[in-house]
This record gives structure tokens, sequence and C-alpha cells, in this order.
């Protein structure tokens, strides 16, 4: 339950000195609170009239301890939002320094997943862990000593109590788990088909099934349901048997005390303080199996924020890179990277020098992305020698390379914010003038006419959804604003638009990719003619590589692709090249 | 009342209240429960005491005594058994509930369903919507059950007490009252405002920080990445100062509450003393009965207050809830027509309702039998909203579109048997291959089954899975490619063998090896079918009869491939493009 990560947060040892202190006092005052009622009674018992001193002692230890209550609540609360706040700043941070290699690793959902809800998990493990398990140490042995005093055998019957409980929880606990383990593909499969049949609503429109399928959306809810109960039935066994226990050690204990009177081997002062303590005894192992799940969840969300913290960082190389220029030179020799799950990129071996236009194809999956994202450095090779001026690396995470770098994927991003943040979000001290020649030159212009507020209108996910064609103009706008950029690299930037949109942006990029490193990758073929240099990729290999008349007259796989591309070899011969 | 957000939400509601009254009786058998419950704590402390105190007084018979005795053991086993079943009934309520709940959601959008994607396009609607149904039913166990069932304790107090002395119940009518009203209500205005606005900038950051994650490459690019930290930080801190001042308040809270229920229990001690106390009698077992009877009770109404403040977070998904269509149960007339099926539209003009542009500008297109028909246009030019024009989902504002004679938007869901359709991103249900194919056909038998899988060319790779056609389409390590994906719809398409074929960009996306393969098989396998192809770019154009360009809603370019290469300069240079020449 505990995790040795616990001890390392700032302020721990402190926090846990404090509430340890507090829940002894709160032990004392529910024995106050239980003796001074007791006696209270029994002197109303015996007929005398009320005494208000006793009756204000019991006032006074029962706002006492919801007093404690407060003050350990405020405590815990304070000290629970100062560390979680701190692990979300660290994570983020790594994130946002790591940038995507991290992100594609992790995915952005469950990224942000762990760092907004995982995190409020983690507060409210911190807030529970160290008040539980201190209250579940020391308030029932309190109790426990205290009823000794009273009446040892009362004492005894309720403490053997307690490893019964703890016994028939975890075996009860265990027949719920693997009766969910068994049924959890049921489970999982009901709870996901709902919202399948809702995605699938349009398909089942086009089928004329939609009607129909109403009916069985509410049979395999109800289905659901059936099953749901099985595991229910089970699962809240667990709380039955603390229930039970608790309660009828209460009954039982009421009984032999009352036998006890009966016989005049005790008073009734200890027999009603044995009673009214019993439940305060059982409350603390109550209440932490109350929130034993939520306890579980946090814990379980510290466990892997921690893990993303401690993970080791992608490694990057500090070398001093000048802009690149025409004398600029990138070797790269036997270049590898496999993939955890299996398929291999390389070997490549390249010599680019000077500003070129280099054009990487091949059909999909044959590893264009994986070499752009080699070159780029957001992927580490497995192996190989880097050469860049001259100087060796072993991978292109180079913070001056980044810095020097334009990277414009198939889908660029556009962030929810204004149109003007998102053109000079590379220049962010760009002028509006400079900006509206921007945009006019990408070819924006009908953008910002639609647009209500103009440059100020915010765009992007949520607010207006721009289209593929808008979404790379806007990214084009961003590195043509940032001039001292020098070499851009583009994975597959057109080939999801339409023909028209396609030629139309072609004109605008030519001009901006002159006097520049340009790395290409792309399955359009009218692109492959402007390269001054190609790179051939299949099956993740660097098969041909040369300017396009070269790869031409070799009428090697170059050739055949194009061929290909252009549809004029029929599928079925070509299916498995 | 109507102050509290929750009694607006509810004032016009379909979602909550006429739910209460199905299955009424597990219903209240379930609050019956729950009241039952907190009875039983109370009586085996009341009995207890009165145990305890009469013994004490060492009666000669022992069977004085044996009734409080079973009592005592009785209500010790029926507290935990009242629980468990309570437990179990309220959450097959609930569920049974949610089986309603979901019905009514998908019927609410089944209507609008094909232009579903247009229409809310803003975020994952769905899975926000499938959400707001188990908000639902958190807000029947979370809310809605304790107060029910305290409400009935707070009665059986009252009147119980009413009946031993009016004063002491009218006293309990206001302590109690306090109680489970008052407090309550107190913290929905104090802090229900403040939870609303603490979602909302929980919403918020969550959105931020899904668009600045999916942003990353370029934050760390442009070197800004600490910029962007701050500013999450400084929202971050934002929404934990909402959060302490919540659980300030809510500590304060839970204090008043308790001294309260502190007042309560000294009221019943003195009351217990000045009724039954002062001189020696049997009379005073009953004051330790009375006063240790009441301590169980507080569990049933110290979850009071955060339940109602809770509340105000379910606002949200019952209006959302709400605001959805009313499902219409209108059965379209029997439409009658014979082969061969001609389409024709007719000086079509379309525009968006609340919306000002004309998409489709008095469009003229005849589509025949057997006809292959391309169309193409810039995006936002009006081809998708062309198709959905033609399968009937939506009427022209002037103008028709008729299918031998008798307009689309007549049809209803008769149109599944003369137009069928594959889009863009074909979806394949979560279930096995052959439950995915017989959407076509639910009567197809295996052999139709990989008759279709071989004619589009899938045939060969189902076979190698382990359990071929009852293969799960997400099973683990089987993941359709773009190329596959599309060449089932296709293969569903030839199962439900209508004679209009309409394909909304079926291929984008695919690189062009695939592209042109997939659009080969569809070429082959639909060769006697009318196909009207909407498509981004000229893949495969020559294999069509007719190709239009639609620009700014009207058509701009109509004819063969070959005549348009022919005549129209603007085709050449597009065609030429698209080939790299």
């Amino acid at each position: 339950m505990i995790d040795r990560h616990l001890f390392q947060l700032t302020g721990a040892n402190s926090i846990v000195r404090k509430l340890a202190v507090l829940e002894v006092l709160q032990a004392f005052l529910i024995i106050g609170q239980a003796l001074s009622l007791s006696w209270l009674l029994t002197k109303l018992w015996q007929g005398h009239t009320m005494d208000w001193l006793i009756l204000l002692a019991f006032v006074a230890c029962f706002s006492l301890r919801q007093l404690a209550d407060w003050i350990r609540g405020g405590w815990l609360e304070n000290y629970s939002s100062q560390v979680s706040e701190e692990l979300r700043t660290t994570l983020l941070m790594k994130v946002f320094n790591e940038g995507q290699a991290m992100v594609q690793r992790q995915g952005t959902g469950s990224l942000i997943t762990m760092a907004l809800d995982g995190i409020d998990e983690v507060r409210n493990y911190i807030k529970l862990i160290y008040s539980k398990v201190l209250t579940m140490m020391a308030v029932p042995v309190i109790i426990f000593v205290a009823m000794l005093f009273l009446n040892w055998q009362s004492a005894v019957i309720l403490l053997a109590m307690y490893p019964l409980i703890v016994l028939f929880m975890i075996v009860l606990g265990y027949a719920a788990q693997s009766k969910a383990d068994k049924q959890f593909g049921n489970f999982q499969h009901l709870s996901n088909n709902f919202i399948d049949s809702l995605r699938g609503i349009d398909t089942l429109k086009y089928f004329g099934l939609s009607k129909r399928y109403s009916r069985s959306i509410f049979t395999l809810s109800e289905n659901f349901r059936k099953k749901t109960m099985n595991v229910l039935k089970i699962a809240m066994l667990s709380t039955f048997a603390l229930d039970f226990f608790t309660t009828l050690s209460i009954a039982v204990v009421a009984v032999y005390l009352g036998f006890a009177l009966l016989r005049g081997e005790m008073q009734l002062f200890p027999a009603l303080g044995i009673l009214i303590l019993a439940p305060e005894y059982f409350l603390p192992i109550r209440n932490f199996a109350g929130d034993y799940h939520a306890t579980l969840d946090g814990k379980n969300a510290f466990k892997r924020i921690n893990q993303l913290i401690d993970a080791p960082k992608e490694i990057s190389e500090e070398l001093a890179l000048t802009d690149w220029n025409n004398d600029a030179e990138l070797k790269i020799k036997d270049l590898n990277y496999q993939y955890p799950e299996g398929a291999q990129i390389g070997p490549i071996n390249l010599d680019l020098k000077g500003n070129l236009k280099v054009g990487i194809i091949g059909m999909s999956g044959s590893g264009k992305s994986s070499l752009i994202n080699l070159l780029s450095g957001f992927l580490t090779p497995s192996e190989g020698e880097i050469t860049i001026e001259g100087q060796a690396a072993k991978t292109m995470n180079i913070p001056d390379w980044h810095k020097q770098m334009v990277y414009i994927p198939q889908n660029p991003y556009v962030f929810t914010a204004s149109l003007r943040e998102n053109i000079a979000f590379y220049t962010p001290e760009a002028t509006d003038e400079e900006i509206k020649s921007a945009i006019h030159i990408m070819g924006l212009d009908d953008l910002v006419a639609e647009l209500p507020e103009g440059l100020d209108t915010i765009i992007g996910q949520g607010q207006r959804v721009l289209s593929g064609g808008q979404a790379q103009r806007i990214a084009l706008a961003r590195a043509l604003l940032d001039h001292s950029r020098q070499v851009m690299i583009f994975d597959e930037p057109t080939a999801h638009l339409d023909i028209e949109t396609e030629i139309d942006l072609k004109e605008r990029m030519l001009p901006l990719m002159q006097n520049k490193l340009v790395l290409f990758a792309t399955h359009r073929m009218h692109w492959v003619k402007e390269m001054d240099y190609i790179l051939v990729m299949n099956h993740g290999k660097l098969v041909e590589q040369g300017t396009y008349d070269e790869l031409a007259a070799k009428k090697g796989y170059f050739s055949q692709l194009m061929q290909e591309m252009r549809g004029e070899i029929k599928d079925e011969e070509t299916t498995d090249l | 009342m109507k102050k509290l957000p929750i009694f607006k939400a509810l004032e016009h509601d379909r979602w909550v209240k006429p739910f209460l009254r199905q299955y009424k009786k597990s219903l209240i058998i379930a609050i019956f429960l729950g009241i039952m419950t907190y009875v039983a704590g109370a009586g085996l402390m009341f009995t207890s005491g009165y145990l305890i105190s009469k013994a004490a007084t060492k009666p000669e018979n022992i069977l004085l005594i044996y009734v409080p005795i079973v009592l005592t053991r009785a209500f010790g086993i029926a507290r935990p058994t009242f629980r468990y079943l309570e437990r179990l009934v309220s959450h097959n309520w609930v569920l049974k509930m949610t089986s309603k709940l979901r019905q009514r959601l998908y019927d609410s959008l089944e209507q609008d369903a094909v232009f579903f994607n247009s229409k809310y396009q803003l975020g994952d609607i769905l899975g926000l919507l499938s959400d707001d149904v188990s908000h639902i039913q958190n807000l029947y166990l979370r809310s809605i059950f304790p107060m029910l069932v305290s409400w009935g304790l707070y009665t059986i107090i009252v009147v119980g007490l009413g009946v031993l002395s009016p004063i002491m119940g009218l006293w309990m009518l206001l302590v109690f009252g306090l109680i489970i009203f008052a407090i309550p209500i107190w913290s929905v205005l104090v802090n229900g405002a403040r939870q609303v606005y603490r979602k909302q900038l929980q919403d918020q950051l969550y959105v931020d920080l899904t668009d600045n994650v999916m942003g990353v490459a370029d934050w760390v690019l442009s070197g800004r990445s600490n910029e962007y930290l701050k500013l999450h930080v400084a929202s971050q801190n934002k929404l934990l100062d909402v959060h302490l001042q919540m659980a300030k308040f809510e500590r304060m809270r839970d204090f008043c509450l308790q001294i309260l229920y502190l007042l309560g229990i000294v009221s019943l001690i003195v009351w217990g003393a000045a009724t039954f106390g002062g001189h020696p009698s049997q009379m005073t077992n009953w004051i330790a009965a009375f006063t240790l009877a009441a301590f169980p009770v507080v569990d049933a109404l110290a979850q009071l207050p955060g339940a109602a403040q809770e509340t105000n977070v379910y606002q949200d998904s019952l209006v959302r809830l709400n605001d959805l269509p009313v499902p219409t149960k209108e059965e379209a007339k029997k439409v009658a027509i014979e082969a061969p099926y001609d389409l024709t539209l007719t000086n079509v003009h379309y525009t968006y309702p609340n919306t000002s542009r004309e998409i489709l500008r008095g469009l003229n297109l005849q589509i025949h039998a057997g006809e292959k028909l391309a169309i193409l246009g810039k995006s936002g030019s009006g081809k998708s909203t062309l198709a959905t024009l033609i399968r009937g989902d939506r009427k022209p504002n002037s103008g028709s579109i008729e299918l031998n004679g008798v307009a689309t938007s007549e049809f209803g869901d008769q149109i599944t048997n003369y137009i069928g359709v594959i889009n863009q991103t074909p979806y394949l249900f979560n279930t096995s291959i052959a439950n995915n194919l017989r959407l076509g056909n639910e009567e197809a038998t295996d052999e139709q089954l990989w008759d279709v899988l071989e004619r589009v060319g899938l045939a060969n790779m189902v076979k190698k899975l382990p359990n071929q056609l009852e293969t799960m389409v997400q099973e683990a390590g089987l993941r359709f490619s773009g190329g596959e994906r599309h060449r089932l719809a296709l293969a569903r398409i030839l199962l439900k063998d209508a004679p209009i074929i309409l394909l909304d960009e079926p291929t984008v996306g695919l690189d062009p090896i695939t592209e042109q393969a997939v659009i080969n098989t569809i070429m082959t396998q639909l060769k006697d079918k009318t196909l009207i192809w909407i498509t981004h770019h000229l893949q495969g154009i020559d294999l069509m009869d007719q190709v239009i360009f639609i620009e700014d809603g009207e058509l701009n370019m109509q004819g063969s491939p070959a005549e348009l290469w022919k005549n129209e300069e603007r085709y050449r240079q597009l065609k030429k493009a698209d080939q790299g020449l």
C-alpha cells in the first residue's frame, strides 16, 4: 500500500510527525467522549438529575475531536496540493523539453490524462494515505488499551474480530478479483460496444439497419447489466463481510455485557463505555476499506508518473553548428533504426552537401517518415555514424540543428489561438505588416476575409476548424516569417489535398525552398521532378539515390515505382512489390 | 428552490424525471432497504443500550432481557444484510435505467446519423454524450438515492419522537431540518458556483493541454517551451485556488454539521433525562437506548451536503442531453420503382440552415443507369453536400433530385435498396469480420461471404487469420491497413447489391499504388452498376464515363475524360501535374 516514493516527497517527514501527534490526541478525545457520555448516562440511569458539568465535558470532547478533523483536513489539503503541483510541473517540464519523442512513445491522450487526472488522483492518494495509515496505527490501539481497563474480556472479543475481518476481506477480495478478471473481456467489450455503435451509426444508416438496431442497443445493454450484477454480487461481498463482522461483534459484546451485568460481575459505567467505544474501534478500518479503490487508483497513477519522470532522457548532442550554408555537409554512414515492434530501417548511407532539395520517395510503409524522423532528430538511431559540419554525432537530436529547422508534417498543428499568434508562432515579435504579407504570399487572404475578427479570430480545434490546405498554408507562413531557419523538412505535405489546392500550394512553396537544405518525403509524382536529389526507400532500405535523370536512366526500382504510381501497371501483378 | 441550478436544469427535463417512474417497484424497494439499513444500525445501538441498562438492574427473571437480546442479534445481522441488498437493488435499478437511457440516446442520434460528423464537428461529442449517460447514473446513485433515504429517515425520526413528545418532535423537525435541508442548500449556494467554475477551468485546461501537447514539436523547435509551461502553471494555480477555497468551505461546513448533530444528541439526552429520569425507576433504562441510537444515523446525513453540491456538475450533461432532438416516428411511404434506375438533378439549389452562403447554385445533371460519373472540386465546393442530397438525407431548397421520377428524400430508409455508400473512412464495428460483412445482407451464407472477400481480394488474407471469418476486427496483432478497410467496405456493398453506388472520396490518404489498386478493384467489381465517385484528384479518372468539376456551386467543366483532355486546357494541366509528367 505504501510506495517508497512517498518518503522522498518534500516535507513528508514533517507532515507525518504533525499528523501522528494529532492522531494520538484524537484517540484520547474519542475515549474522553465515550467515557464522559457513559458516566453521564450511568448517573441518569441511577436516577440522579442531569449533571451539566459532565455533559459539558462530553460536548467539549466531541467538538474538539471534530475540530481536530478540521485542522487535519486543512494540513493534508495544503500538503497534498503542494506536492502534487510540484510533481505536475516536473512531468510537464519533461514532456515539453523532450518533445515529440516522448509524446509519440506515450501517446498524447495518455500523457494528458496522466498530467491532469493522474495528478489529481495522486493528490487524493497523498491526502488519504498518510492519515488513513496513521489512524489505523494509532486509534484502534489506544482504544483497545482503554477498553482493557474497562473490561478486558470484551476488549479481547473485539480484538479477535480484527484478524477475522481482514482475512475475510482478503479472501473475498480475491474471489471478486478473479471473477471480475474472468468477465473482464466481455465487460470491456460491452462497455465499448455502445460507443462503437454510436460511432458507426452512419454506416448503419447507409445499410438501412439503424432503426432496427435500437432494440439491439437495449438488449446488449441489458446483457451488460446482468454480467455486471454478477460481478457486483461478489465484489460487494467484501464490504458485506466487513459490515457483518463489525456490527455482529458489537451485538455479541452487548449480549456478553448484558449477561455480565446480570450476574453482577460488572458495573453499568464500563459496560456503556465499551459499547460506545466499539464502533469507534472499527471506524478506521471501515474508512480505510471505503477509500480503498481511490487509494489504489492514486497509488497506480503515482507509480506511473514516477516512471515517466524517471525514464531516461533521449540522448542529445550539444554540438555548436553554424547555420546551414552552401559549404555545409551532412554525412551518414550505416545508420540503422530498430523499432521495438521489429521493423528495421536502414542501413542508410548518405552524403548531402550545400543547399539542395532532397526528395524521399517510396510506397507507404517503406520508411520515408522514419527516415525523416531520424534526420530531424525525433528518433534516435540504434547505430551508425553521423558527421555534420565535420563533427561526429550519435543522433540528429542537436539543439543547434533544431534551431535552424522548419518541420512541416502532413497535418501541421494549428493551435487554438488567434490567427496572428498561429502565424507568428516562431517569430512572436513579427509586425502586423510582416504577418499580413506572409498571409498574402501563402494565399490566406480569403480565410482572413471570412474571419469575423480578422487576424485576432481564434482558430483551431474546437473553434473554427480549418481545411487541410489552410493548415498547410499557415505552417508555410510560419516558415516564411522565420528567415533564419535554413533547413526545411516536409513529411508528405500535400498528398491529402485536392489537386487544385495542391498545385496552387506548390507554386507558393517552391520559392520558399530556394537556397535552403530541403528534405521532402512524398509519394506525389509532380514533386519528384522539382528535387535536386532523390532518395528511394523500399522496405526500410535506401535502395537508390541520385538525381532524377540519373535514376530515370537507370531504369531500376525508381522507374518501376513511377510507372506504377501513374497506374500504368495493372494492380494484380504489383500488389506485393 | 429555483435558484439551485439542478432544479432549473430539471424543469423541462426528459432524461431524469421520466425514468424515476419506470421500474417504480425496484426503486421503492431500493429506498426502503436504504432506510432500513440505518434503522437497523440505530436499532442495534438502541436495543444494546436498553439491554445493558436493563441487565444492570439485575432483573430476577432472565426472560425479561430475552427480547432485547434477540433484537440486538437480529439488528446486528440485519444491518449489513440490508446494506448489501440495498446496494445490489439500487445498482441493478440504475443499470436498467442506463439501458433505457442508452437506447434513448441512440434513437435521438439516429435521425441525423448521416450528417453527424458535419453537424457535431467539435471534439468527441459521441464520447461526451456517452459519458453524460454515466453521469446520470451517478446522479441517481450518489445524489438522488441518498437524499430520498435521508428524507425517509427524517420522517421516521420526527414522527417517532413526535408521538412520544410533540415538542421534541418539533425540535427535531428543526434541528434535523437544518442538517438535511439548510446545510446542503447553503453548500450548493456557496460552493455550487465554485464547483461549476472549477469544472470550466478543468475542461479548459484539458483542452489547452491537449492542444499544446499535440503541437509539442512546434514548441520545442521554436525554443519557447518554457513560455508555455509558465502559462500552464499559472492556469493550474488558478484551478488550485478554487479547489482550495472549496475544500476550506467544505471543512468548515462539515464541522458545522457535526456541531448541529451534537446539538441533536444533547437534546436527546436532556429530553431523555427530563422524560424518563430524575428518580430511580425502570424508565431510566430508556435514556441510554435513545442516546446511543442517535450515533449511527449521522452516517446517512454527513454525505448529503456533498451530494447536493455535486448535482451542479451534472447540469451540463442534462442540458446537453435535453438539447438533443426528440426522436420522431415517421414511416416513409412505400416506394415502388423498377430498373433501369436514372437519377435526374434539376436546377438544384442548396444553402445550409442558418447560413447565408449558397453551396449549390442551380445544378443540372443526368446520371443514367450503369454510368460512371466522377465529381471533382476543391474542398468546400459542395461535393459532399451533393452526395447527401442525392441520397435524400437533405432536401434541396429549390429544384429537384429524382430517382425514376420520385424525389430521393421521399424514400426514407428504403433508399438503401437503391443507393449504397462507401465513404472516406469506412467504419468497422468492433465485432467479427463476418458480422461486419453481414451488415450488407444479414442472411448471407458463409459461402457468399467468402465469395465477396474473393472478389475484393481479401480472401487470402482472411484465410490466414486464426479464426478466419470469426476473427474480431480489432483483435491484437490484426490491424487493417487503409486499403484493406476500403476493400472490406466494398465487400459489404457487394453483399447489399444496390444498383447505384456513391463513393465519397473513398481513397483519400492512400498512397498512389494502393489507391490505384483499390480503384481497379472497385471498377471491375462494380462494372454493372451506376457509380458516383467524389474524388479529390485524378488518379484513375480515365476509367470513368463522365467527369464534372464543381466550382462555387456550379458545374465548371463537364465531359468524358477524353473530351476534357482534348478541349480543356485547365484539365490538361491538372492531369499532367497529377501524373508528374
